[in-house]
Parts: structure tokens; sequence; C-alpha cells
């Protein structure tokens, strides 16, 4: 996959300190890249520095595949910012904010006006575009900090945690046109701190702390790494009958409780033996319920970051 | 060019802010209304109505705090977190910081005008030059923009320079002796007539129109030279901050 | 007295207000006297827009509390809206008295003809619990300190040249003569009026009333707005 922006060895400091560590990111075309993790991990500086807002000491930053300066006008044409803060201008109306970056970016006439309004359109404001900020809620405001960024229909779109704040329903509206956006071939930088935002959306996942890339990878590779066991929770009509002892001796099965009407079993990763064990239960019991408990990407995070700052005073 | 589109957008914001329109507009009319009504009919010694020399010197006095739009804008745009969308377009930020400056100063400008209008077409006020008050007024806004810029730009913290203007604008309305009089010795001599923006730009407006060009002339260009002096700093100052 | 206790603390923890009320006094010491008109040093005279000025800006500390929510939090703590608006404004007129003190005191040492300086104190005092009130129901209006204090500015202008502390109300015509006698500054121009001329204390003890009353008419305005 052809990388539409990408970063190779990149040093920032500010002062001692160092935010960005070496980092190397690629962001490809048509993905939905998660950049996941803690406050102070790096994410804003990485925006900052891949924005050309902030210099940094070493390394490389290559946008749309351009050898020349990555911050260049035609480079920052087609690229979009979602900042973190709502920056919009409290003066004007979500319209007339709209038509002010539209003609930063170089639209006039007619195309303009049909721009913003399909920006206002896609955001969910057509019917609040002559209304200034003041009388909006928190999620249109975010909502309109999104439409800001759009529209130029940037290739590449870079959003700093733009569901902050806000109410769930305003989340998922978000979330929804962000995939929207990768469908009409817009290649998406997203950056949280919400794990099942990045799992719901995101094409690749990259988990950052403190300036470093710990791990990447789908979401589904990133739980693999650290996957140990399976548990299903199996909710049966007839406690008295369940075959505790035939469960456990199912290949896999590492544990299995009964407690009331409800048996759990725990059974070692990629055992893949859960149709095996609900046709043991059903040949005894009636089945009422199950669920089936899944490592997530906080997991994940909470493991490789866990992990790492053991084995660094191991090694000390 | 792409700057270009954004004037009109400025001009937007700045007109819709009601803060400004009540202190810089609506606060003047209101002084200016009741000083017609305290003055009514006085005049000095050479005939010349009280009002008018007051008339001048409060159109003059606010065009002093002019300077906080452009200030108040420029801090906005490009030292809070709007800086990041602001670095992210693809435009030249030197450009877009001079249109709000000009937009500021225009607008400062305008209100000035209105106010000129004002108290010629509703208190009776003859403004003998008009053209010359506009350039002197003109000159003001501009310099009241220059050193509002040079203060935000040399202060890291918005709040002190804030403070900082507003003490620029108050001393030297004190300096004009406009409150009290000043002690009579060179230094206060020196602050309350050449050194004094205030009191430079009011007395070229009464000499030209008391037909003394020469010194009008003189205390214009005196004003002219420290703009322009203040504008070379505001250059330096202002390209080490954004930097 | 918590509450007046923090009240204090927090009005002098804000530098920028340290700088405000210690030195604008200090300076009214040393203003000079005029020719004429006003009869008392214009650093006395003026005084009075000093003391509305750091009202609004000590009163500005009960709004920055709406403002934040800490007064929902103390709406649901065992402390009356009325103990939390009397011992801040308590603390302020504390912080206020000093600084009549200050002034009064300097000014007899420094050698400024104050005439009667302890009915002067009494007149500042009494028109700095006027100003304290005036500063609540003020604030009360507004949810934003800034843009508060911002429109304040001009209002006090505009109020003492109306009420005659920057110019004597009997050069205005009529119409503006019968207006003055709303404001406060009116009654304060009046008082010290009679500490540099008055000799029975009828007139004087009537402003001070008066001071008084627009007190306590205000803080009952001001009191009105609660939590949000």
């Amino acid at each position: 996959m052809t990388a539409i922006a990408s970063m190779q060895g990149v040093l920032k400091r500010y002062g001692p300190q160092v935010a960005l560590d070496y980092i190397d990111l690629d962001i490809g075309e048509g993905e939905i890249v998660g950049l996941l993790g803690p406050n102070g991990a790096g994410k804003t500086t990485l925006i900052q520095v891949m924005t050309g807002m902030k210099p940094f000491e070493q390394g490389k930053v290559t946008l749309f595949g351009s050898s020349g300066n990555p911050f260049s006008y035609a480079n920052k044409e087609k690229l979009g910012l979602v900042t973190q803060e709502i920056t919009v201008f409290e003066e004007l109306t979500a319209r007339e904010s709209l038509l002010f970056f539209a003609g930063v970016y170089g639209l006039k006439g007619k195309e303009k006006k049909n721009r913003v309004e399909e920006a206002l359109a896609f955001v969910g404001l057509e019917e609040h575009a002559g209304k200034t900020p003041n009388k909006f809620s928190g999620g249109m405001k975010r909502r309109l900090n999104i439409a800001c960024a759009l529209t130029h229909r940037p290739r590449l779109l870079i959003m700093d945690e733009p569901t902050v704040g806000i109410d769930p329903q305003s989340r998922i509206h978000i979330l929804e046109s962000v995939k929207r956006l990768r469908e009409n071939g817009t290649s998406i930088l997203y950056t949280t701190h919400y794990m099942e935002e990045v799992q719901a959306i995101a094409s690749r996942v990259v988990i950052m702390d403190q300036g470093q890339v710990i791990k990447e990878g789908t979401a589904e590779q990133l739980i693999q790494t650290i996957q140990h066991e399976e548990k299903v929770r199996i909710d049966v009509s007839d406690p008295d009958k369940v075959p505790v002892v035939s469960l456990l001796n199912i290949a896999g099965v590492k544990k299995a409780d009964l407690s009331g009407s409800r048996i759990t079993v725990v059974s070692a990763a990629g055992s893949g033996n859960l149709d095996r064990i609900l046709s043991v239960v059903k040949a005894h019991t009636g089945v009422l319920g199950i669920q089936q408990d899944k490592p997530n990407l906080e997991d994940v995070f909470l493991t490789l970051t866990g992990k790492r700052l053991r084995d660094k005073e191991e090694e000390q | 060019m792409r700057v270009l589109a954004t004037i009109p957008f400025t001009l937007l914001r700045m007109v819709r802010s009601y803060i400004v329109l009540l202190l810089l507009l609506a606060m003047p009319i209101l002084l200016l209304t009741v000083f017609a009504f305290i003055l009514k009919g006085a005049v000095t010694e050479t005939g010349e109505p009280y009002l008018y020399q007051t008339a001048i010197t409060m159109v003059l006095t606010f065009q002093l705090f002019g300077g906080s739009i452009v200030m108040s804008y420029i801090q906005t745009d490009f030292f809070s977190e709007f800086r990041a969308r602001i670095f992210a377009l693809p435009f030249n930020r030197t450009m877009y910081a001079f249109s709000i400056m000009m937009c500021g100063t225009v607008y400062s400008i305008l209100m000035g005008l209105i106010l000129m209008a004002y108290t010629q077409f509703v208190l009776g006020v003859a403004w003998t030059n008009w053209l010359w008050a506009i350039y002197i007024l003109s000159l003001m806004s501009i310099l009241s923009s220059v050193v509002y810029l040079i203060i935000t730009f040399a202060v890291k913290s918005f709040k002190t320079a804030e403070r900082l203007s507003v003490l620029y604008g108050v001393s030297f309305v004190t300096l004009a002796g406009l409150f009290f009089p000043m002690p009579d010795n060179a230094f206060f001599r020196f602050m309350g007539s050449y050194g004094n923006p205030l009191a430079l730009s009011v007395e070229a407006v009464l000499n030209m129109s008391r037909s003394n060009s020469g010194g009008a002339w003189f205390q214009a260009n005196l004003l002219l030279a420290v703009t322009v002096v203040l504008f070379a700093l505001m250059l330096l100052v202002g390209r080490r901050r954004m930097a | 007295m918590t509450i007046f206790h923090f009240a204090l603390k927090r009005s002098f923890g804000n530098r920028a207000n340290l700088l405000f009320l210690t030195l604008f006094p200090i300076a009214c010491i040393f203003l000079p006297s005029g020719e004429g008109w006003p009869f008392l040093p214009y650093g006395y005279q003026y005084f009075g827009i000093f003391i509305l000025f750091a009202s609004i800006r000590l009163a500005a500390i009960m709004l920055e509390d709406r403002a934040k929510g800490v007064v929902k939090r103390l709406a649901v703590a065992p402390v009356s809206h009325l103990r939390y608006i009397s011992q801040n404004l308590l603390a302020y007129l504390c912080i206020m008295v000093v600084q009549c003190a200050v002034v009064v005191i300097g000014g007899l040492l420094y050698g400024q003809q104050l005439y009667q300086p302890a009915w002067l104190m009494l007149l500042y005092i009494s028109f700095s619990a006027a100003s304290l009130a005036v500063a609540l129901a003020w604030i009360s209006l507004y949810r934003n300190k800034e843009i508060s204090f911002l429109v304040f500015m001009p209002i006090v202008f505009l109020v003492a040249i109306l009420g005659g502390i920057m110019m004597p109300v009997d050069i205005f015509p009529e119409g503006l003569r019968r207006l003055a006698v709303v404001f406060p500054t009116y009654w304060l121009a009046k008082g010290l009026d009679w500490i540099a001329f008055g000799e029975s204390i009828g007139p004087f003890l009537l402003v001070n009333g008066v001071l008084w009353l627009y007190a306590v008419v205000f803080v009952i305005m001001g009191s009105a707005r609660k939590i949000e």
C-alpha cells in the first residue's frame, strides 16, 4: 500500500524532554489509522510535527510522496486537520466559517458554495447553518469543527481526539461520518484514547506511549498478541444436569465452574472448542444464553505498557 | 490571494463583536452627548466652543484604545488553540496577520469617522478640515495597532498584555493632563506634548483648524515617524514570536 | 467564618489584584491639589473611582464561583446563600476599609489638606459599602467575568462624570443636575464638598444614610441570583 504520509526516525524534544523518540509511522492510501495512547504519549506533538506546526530535530516527514518541502501549500491543500479543541469562529455562522476555510483552500464561486453545503450536509448541520456556534450543543460544535476540515475534500484528514466531551449519540454520528469519509477515498489519522472508537473504525491501530510506537497492526492482530484464554458463560435451564467433568475433558478447556444456573468455561486461546462445549451442554440441559469474553484493545494497551514497565524494572 | 478571501470574514467577526461596539462606539457617543449637554454654549477666550476641543480629544482618545481590536484577533488566531488550524492552512500566515491588522485598523478608523460625523451632525461641532482630521485619526489608529501588537508579541501572557495595553492608553490620557494637572517640570511637559501621541494628534488637528499648517504638519510628521519606527520594531518582535 | 477567611485569601491571591489594591491607593495620596475645584486634592476626589473599580474586581470573585460551578457545591453544603454573600462582602469591605485608611492616613502624613479626615474616612467607607453592593448587583447580570468588567468600565466613567466626581454638578444644565441625584457618585461628591465646607452634621449624615441605603437595596438585588 502506498504511504500517503510517513514519518521516519523523527525526534522531537522540548528541552531535555523527548516528545517523539525516533518515531516511524506510515499512513497508507485509503486507510484509517487509529493512534491510541494515553495523555502525554505524544499524539498531539506527532500531529503538530506532521502538519508543520512544530519543527523537529531529526528524521524525515513525507506527505503525498513529494520530495520537496512536505509543508508546501500544494501539500497543505490536500491535508485537513480536525483539532482537539473546538476551533471555530464564534462570531461567524456555521456557513460563514466554512466559506472562510473554503476560500483559503482556493475554492471559488459556485464550487465553493456547493462544497460548503456538502460539508454541512455531511455533518448534519444543514438546518443550523445560519446559526453561530454559541447556539450549538457540544456535539454540534464538534461536528462543525470537523466540517471546517472537509470543504476542500482532503486526501489526508488528521483528526485529533474529535469526540472529546460529547454525548454518545453525537459520537456515533461522528464515527459513522469517519467511515463514510474513508469510503469516499480519504485517508485518516485518528487519534484518541477511547479504545472502542479505534476498534470500531480503524483499519490499522498504532499504540503509542512516551513518544514511541509500541505496537501496530489490525485490532485483531493486536488482540491476538495478548490473548491467552477465552472465556464463555452459558446460562442453563437445569444446572443440576450440567456435566462439568465432561466439559473438563474437552481439548483446550482449562476450567469449568458452575455457579447458580451459569457455567463459566475457560479455554486456551485459539482452542476453537466453543461448538464442542455447546453440544455437550445442550445434550444434557437447555441453553438460555451464551456470552463470550474476548480481550479488547484496552487489555492490549494495559498489557503492553504494563509489561514494558516491568521489563524496564527487571533490566535495572 | 487566499488571504484576500479571508478579509470579508475578518471584518464580519470584528463588526459582530458587541463589546467592541459598546466600548469604542457607544461609550464615546454617550460621553460626547453628556459633554455636549454640560458644555452647551460655553466658549473659550478666543470664542471657540469648549465642545470643539473636547470632541477632538475624545475622538482621538478612543483611537488610543483601538488597537485592542487587532490585539484580540491576533491573539485568538495565532496564540490560542486556533493556532493549529491556522498553521495547517495553505496560505501565508504573515500576510494573514497583516490582513487582520489592516482590518482592525480600518475598523477603528471607521468608528472614529462615525464619531466625527455624530459630533458634527448631531452635536453641532464644526470640524474645519475633515481630510486632515481623518489623516490624523488614521495615524493614531495605525500607531495604536502597532503598539498593541508590540505588547502582544513581547509578552507571553495575554492577560498581562491586555493590562499593559490599557496602561498605555490610560497613561497617555493622564500625561496629557486630562484627569488632573501634571507637575510642571521638563519631563512632564515633554510627556504632555511632543512625547504624547494623544497630545500630538489633538494639537495637529487644532493647529490646522487655526491655520497653523506648519505646526500641524510638524506634529503629524512626528506621529508618523514614531509610527514607522514602532512598525519596524513590531516586525522584529513579531517575527521572533511567530517563529 | 471560613468563607470570610478564604475570600480575603483569594482577593490577594491574584497578583494583579494585589498590585491594583496596593499601588492605586498609594498613588492617590500623591496627586496634586486643584485650583478652585476640586476642593480636596485630586487623588481624594477620584478615590471614589478607584473604589468602584476595586469593588468590581473583588466581587468578580463571586462571579467566578458561579461560572465555575463552585456555588453549586456550596448549595448542597450546610452554608446558606445569605452566609455566602455576607461573608464575602464583609471580607471585601474589610479590604476596602484598609484601602481607605491607607489613603486617609497616608494623606495626613504627606501633608494633604483633608479638612476633616475622620469624616472623610467614614464617607469613603459608606461609599465602599454602596460600591460593593452595586458591584454585586452588576455581576448578578453576567456569567463571564471579563465581559462584566469590560462593560462596567465605561459605566464607571459615565457615573463618575454624571455624579459630579470629575466636574462639579453645578455647571450641569438643570436636567442633568436632577439626573445626578440617582447616582451614588453624586452623594459621594456631595459628601466631599461637605468635608471641605460643611458645618452642621445633618447633611453629612443624610449623605451617608443614602449611601448605606444604596448598599442595602443593591445587595438585595444582587442576592437574587443564586446558582446559575
